[in-house]
C-alpha cells in the first residue's frame, strides 16, 4: 500500500494539524490503519479476551447456579445488569446523534468523525442488549419476549413498558446496522481495490456489493441515506424515551416522572459523545490523523459534551425540587436518601463528574487540551454509569414500604459483568479498527476543495 | 482454497463496446458530459469517488424513486404494528386495574418503533434494487483510480462512432481515453 504522499506531508509541515491532504493521501491515511495489525494491538486484543474470558465464567455461574450468586436480593432485582444496559445503550445514543441528527443539520464536522460514532452505536446496542438477555435468568427462553403465534394462542404484553424495550432495542440495532453498513460500501469498495490476501478481498467484495462508484448508485444511495437519517434521528430519541419509561411508567419514587425521556435522552447523548471523544484522542494520535481530526473537530464535540452536561445537571435539580415542592412524601424522603443515606458517594460521583467537573470545559484551553479532555471523558462515563447505578438502586431500596427496605452490595460477580461489558465492545472495536474503515473516506473527500481546471489555471 | 477465491474473484472478461474517458478537473468531466449529451449519448455512467453535483446536473438526474420505496415500508410497518397489537390483545385478553383492552397510547409505541423497522428495512431493499447491487455483472470498464480521485465517463457506443467520442473526450480534457471494441 503506497504511503508516499502521507510521508510526504508528513516530512514536509512540522504541524501535523496542518498535513496537506488530498483525495489520493486520504484513501492512504485511512486504510493505513488496516494495513498495521502492530505488536500492540495484538496486546490489547488478547489482554481484552482474556478480561472477557472471566467475565464469561462469571455468566456462567449466573446461569448455573442462579442470580443468587449476585448481590441481588428483593426488591432490589435490578441493579448492575440493568444499570449496565441502561449505560450501554445511552453509549450508543451519541453514534446515531453524530451520523444522523447532525447529517440533517448539515454539520459538516460529523464527517471526520461519524465512522467511530455509528461502530460505537452498533457494538454499544449489542452489548446492551446482552443484559436483559441474561436477567431473564433463562437465557435460553429469551424468545418468549417475542410475540409469536404459538398453540396456546399466548401472547407478550404489548401494553408494558419491557415489552416497547423489545420493539424498540431491536429496531434500534437492526436500523443502526443498516446505516453502519450502508455508508460503509464506498469505503470498502476503495479498500477491496487495495487489498491483496485473495480472502480479505473476498471479504470486502461481499460488504462492498460490487460498488464501483457508478453515478446511478451514488444517486439512490444518497437517496437512502438522507432516509436513513430521518428515519434514524426520531428514532435515537424514542430508544431512550422507551428505556426510561421502563421505570417512569412504574409509581416507584425516583421514577415515576414526567421527566424522565428528555432527561434520559440528554444523558444518553452526554455518556456517548465522551466515549467518542475517549476513543478518538489515541487513534489520532497513534495513527498520526490530526489532519483529518483536528482538535476543531474535538472541541466542537466537547462543546456538545458541555451542552448536555448542562442539560443533566438541570434534570437533577428539577428532580430535587419537584420532590420538595410536590406533595408526595415518599418521593421527598427518597431523594434525601439519595444525597445522604447509604449511597451517597455514589450520588455524589454521579453528581461530581456529571455536572461539577464539565464546567472547566467552558474554558477554551481546556477543550484543545487532548489530555485534560480524555481525562474527564473518562470521569463523565464513570458519572454516567453511576446516574443509572443510582436511580436504580436507591429506589429499589427505598419503595413505599419500609418493611422491604434492604442494603443492596455489589458482588464479585456483578464486577465481572462490568468489566466484562468493555472488554465485549472493545473486543468489536479492536476487530473493527482493524478491518474495516475507521473514518468515512468519501465523506470527507466532499470536504476537499475537488479539483477544477479554472482554479488551476 | 485461496486459490479457489482467487478463481471467484477473477470473473471471466467480458466485451465491452464503447470509450470511456479519464478525467481529473471535475469541471472538464461535467463538461464532457454536456457536449456528449447534446451530441446523443443519453445512456452515460460517470464513475466517482464521490457524487458531484456538477455532474448530476449535466446529467438531469432526477431525485432518487427510494423515498417511496421507503414510504410503503414504513405505512406497513405502522399498520402491522397496529394490528399485531389488537390481535395479540384480543387473543389473549389481559385486564389489568379494570382499564381498556384496546390502548392507544402503548400500541402507538409499537406501532412506532415497527413503522420505523418496516422503512429501514423498505430503504435498505429498494436502494439496493434501485443502485442495482449486488452487482455481479460489470456494466461497463472499471478503474480502481475511481475510488481514488479519477471521474470516469464510460460512452456506450459502435465501432464507427468510437473516434469521434474519443475526440470529443480529448477535446474536453481527459486524461486518458480508453476504447473498447
Amino acid at each position: 500500500m503506497s504511503q508516499t504522499t502521507t510521508h510526504a506531508a508528513a516530512h514536509g509541515v512540522a504541524d501535523p494539524e496542518k498535513r496537506p491532504i488530498t483525495q489520493a493521501s486520504l484513501n492512504d491515511d485511512v486504510m493505513k490503519l488496516i494495513s498495521l495489525p502492530g505488536k500492540w494491538w495484538w496486546v490489547a486484543f488478547i489482554f481484552d479476551l482474556i478480561v472477557l474470558a472471566v467475565a464469561l465464567a462469571a455468566v456462567r455461574n449466573l446461569i448455573v447456579h442462579g442470580w443468587g450468586v449476585s448481590g441481588f436480593m428483593r426488591p432490589v432485582m435490578w441493579a448492575v445488569d440493568i444499570t449496565n444496559f441502561v449505560f450501554w445503550v445511552g453509549i450508543a445514543h451519541c453514534g446515531t446523534l453524530v451520523s444522523a441528527v447532525l447529517f440533517l443539520f448539515r454539520s459538516h464536522f460529523r464527517r471526520a468523525v461519524y465512522r467511530i460514532a455509528e461502530a460505537m452505536t452498533v457494538f454499544g446496542v449489542l452489548t446492551a442488549a446482552m443484559f436483559p438477555a441474561i436477567h431473564t435468568g433463562r437465557p435460553w427462553f429469551d424468545y418468549w419476549l417475542f410475540p409469536y403465534p404459538n398453540q396456546r394462542q399466548l401472547w407478550t404484553n404489548v401494553r408494558s413498558p419491557l415489552e416497547w424495550d423489545v420493539f424498540a432495542v431491536n429496531t434500534y440495532l437492526t436500523v443502526s446496522s443498516i446505516f453502519f453498513l450502508v455508508g460503509l460500501i464506498p469505503d470498502v469498495a476503495a479498500v477491496r481495490d487495495r487489498a491483496k490476501h485473495p480472502l480479505m478481498k473476498l471479504i470486502y467484495t461481499l460488504l462492498s456489493f460490487g460498488w464501483t462508484g457508478a453515478n446511478f448508485q451514488w444517486k439512490h444511495f444518497y437517496g437512502a441515506y438522507l432516509f436513513f437519517a430521518a428515519l434514524a434521528t426520531p428514532l435515537v430519541f424514542s430508544v431512550h424515551s422507551v428505556v426510561s419509561w421502563d421505570f417512569a411508567m412504574s409509581q416507584t419514587p425516583g421514577w415515576h416522572s414526567t421527566l424522565f425521556a428528555p432527561y434520559f435522552v440528554a444523558g444518553a447523548i452526554f455518556s456517548g459523545v465522551a466515549m467518542v471523544i475517549n476513543l478518538l484522542i489515541p487513534i489520532r494520535k497513534i495513527f498520526k490523523l490530526e489532519h483529518i481530526v483536528t482538535l476543531d473537530h474535538m472541541e466542537k464535540l466537547a462543546k456538545l459534551v458541555l451542552l448536555t452536561s448542562t442539560m443533566v445537571g438541570y434534570s437533577y435539580l428539577t428532580e430535587f425540587f419537584m420532590a420538595w415542592y410536590g406533595p408526595n412524601k415518599a418521593e421527598r424522603d427518597l431523594f434525601w436518601f439519595r444525597a445522604t443515606g447509604h449511597y451517597w458517594w455514589a450520588f455524589w460521583t454521579m453528581f461530581s463528574c456529571n455536572v461539577i467537573f464539565p464546567l472547566v470545559l467552558w474554558f477554551k484551553p481546556v477543550r484543545r487540551n487532548m489530555g485534560i479532555m480524555f481525562f474527564l471523558c473518562i470521569l463523565v462515563n464513570v458519572g454516567m454509569w453511576f446516574e443509572r447505578f443510582v436511580i436504580i438502586v436507591t429506589s429499589l431500596t427505598r419503595s413505599f414500604n419500609p418493611a422491604t427496605w434492604f442494603y443492596y452490595k455489589m458482588s464479585i460477580t456483578e464486577v465481572a459483568l462490568i468489566v466484562g461489558s468493555f472488554a465485549w465492545f472493545f473486543m468489536f472495536f479492536l476487530v473493527f479498527v482493524r478491518v474495516l474503515p475507521a473514518f468515512s473516506i468519501a465523506e470527507i473527500k466532499e470536504t476537499l476543495p475537488m479539483p477544477r481546471r479554472r482554479d488551476h489555471a | 482454497m485461496m486459490n479457489l477465491i482467487t478463481k471467484l474473484l477473477t470473473p471471466a472478461p467480458q466485451k465491452f463496446h464503447g470509450v470511456m474517458g479519464i478525467f481529473y478537473y471535475v469541471d472538464d468531466a461535467a463538461e464532457a458530459v454536456t457536449q456528449l449529451r447534446k451530441a446523443g449519448h443519453k445512456d452515460l455512467q460517470v464513475f466517482s469517488p464521490v457524487p458531484h453535483h456538477e455532474i448530476e446536473h449535466a446529467l438531469e438526474q432526477g431525485p432518487s424513486l427510494v423515498r417511496w420505496v421507503t414510504f410503503g415500508g414504513g405505512l406497513l410497518g405502522a399498520t402491522g404494528g397496529f394490528a399485531l397489537c389488537w390481535y395479540s390483545i384480543q387473543s389473549w385478553p389481559m385486564v389489568i386495574g379494570g382499564k381498556e383492552l384496546f390502548s392507544i397510547p402503548p400500541f402507538t409505541v409499537i406501532g412506532y418503533e415497527s413503522m420505523i423497522l418496516l422503512a429501514g428495512l423498505a430503504n435498505l431493499l429498494g436502494m439496493l434494487a434501485l443502485a442495482r447491487l449486488p452487482q455481479l455483472k460489470a456494466t461497463a470498464p472499471y478503474d480502481p483510480r475511481f475510488q481514488e480521485d479519477k471521474i470516469g465517463i464510460w460512452v456506450p457506443c459502435g465501432p464507427d462512432a468510437n473516434a469521434r467520442v474519443e475526440q470529443m473526450l480529448k477535446g474536453q480534457g481527459a486524461e486518458e481515453v480508453q476504447v473498447h471494441g
